[in-house]
């Protein structure tokens, strides 16, 4: 799954150590979001959310295109 | 809900605070090693010479129980910054670095109870002394137990992630092989099963899928 955590990140000129420590979470955690090789659980989506003041699905990008209906 | 919420607040990192460094803990560490080894080899020496004293075992014990106490006022000097930590990584800490302690006591105490002392300590079934094996088996059972409670609590979802896939990975480590070296040991095949190649096996699996998903 992409996500804008990198940018969001530098955008606040934040290590990914500081921003691990504002998620509570270690920095290999950030580390392996960021480069996509861990999707994070729902909590900690939300955590990212709250931090970041934005919804999850603009942090995140499953790949589809505009929104399921569920038909 | 509550719960929930509570889990998801977002912590504000405290001010900068003057941290531990590593030349101090380093020189604690050999210290203490290099006390150990001194008076623990001086003293079994000496009693093996018809001297009188305490055995080795008991003296190296004292001097590592000094040694971390060492540890903990120099620790205890940077209570600013370790309260900068969140409780979760502080536990976490505290829990890697008591397991790290108790594989250094099972170390020595493996190395000093067995009555080989040729053999390797690690890997032979060389005797041990009943007092040492009990010790060790209520180190081992209790001590990693406690450790493994306080770890559980405290690691965070990628590194949850790891530990269990590690996990399957140690279990799959031992539910293959056992049964295969077993039927072929029983057709004289292969020698006997041996319960800690089997726990090593498994152990080595573990390490190394925890490694590559926690640290790659």
């Amino acid at each position: 799954m992409n996500n804008q955590l990198k940018v969001l990140r530098a955008m606040r000129n934040w290590s990914q150590a500081e921003l691990a420590d504002r998620l509570d979470v270690s920095r290999q955690a950030v580390n392996a979001i960021e480069t996509g090789k861990y999707d994070p659980s729902l909590p900690l989506a939300f955590k990212l959310a709250r931090l970041f003041a934005m919804p999850i699905e603009e942090i995140f990008d499953d790949g589809h295109e505009g929104h399921d209906d569920g038909e | 809900m509550m719960a929930m919420k509570d889990m998801t607040m977002v912590n504000e990192p405290q001010g900068t605070h003057p941290r531990p460094g590593v030349l101090w803990p380093t020189v604690i560490i050999l210290g203490t090693v290099f006390l150990m080894g001194g008076v623990a080899g001086y003293l079994d020496a000496h009693r093996a010479d018809g001297g009188d004293g305490p055995s080795g075992l008991v003296a190296g014990g004292l001097v590592l129980l000094a040694g971390t106490v060492v540890m903990w006022l120099y620790l205890r000097r940077f209570g600013a910054f370790w309260q900068g930590w969140s409780r979760r990584k502080r536990l976490y800490t505290a829990s890697v670095a008591g397991s790290g302690l108790l594989g250094f006591v099972t170390a020595i105490l493996l190395r000093s109870g067995q009555s080989d002392v040729t053999a390797d300590p690690f890997f032979s079934n060389s005797a041990l002394s009943p007092q040492i094996a009990i010790g060790l088996a209520l180190l081992w059972g209790v001590g990693i137990s406690i450790a493994i409670f306080i770890y559980q609590r405290t690691i965070d979802d990628h590194e949850q992630r790891a530990y269990l896939w590690a996990g399957l990975a140690g279990y799959y480590a031992f539910v293959i092989p056992a049964p295969m070296w077993w039927v072929l040991s029983r057709a004289d095949l292969a020698p006997p099963v041996n319960a800690m190649l089997l726990f090593l096996l498994t152990v080595a699996a573990n390490a190394l899928v925890y490694m590559w998903l926690k640290f790659r």
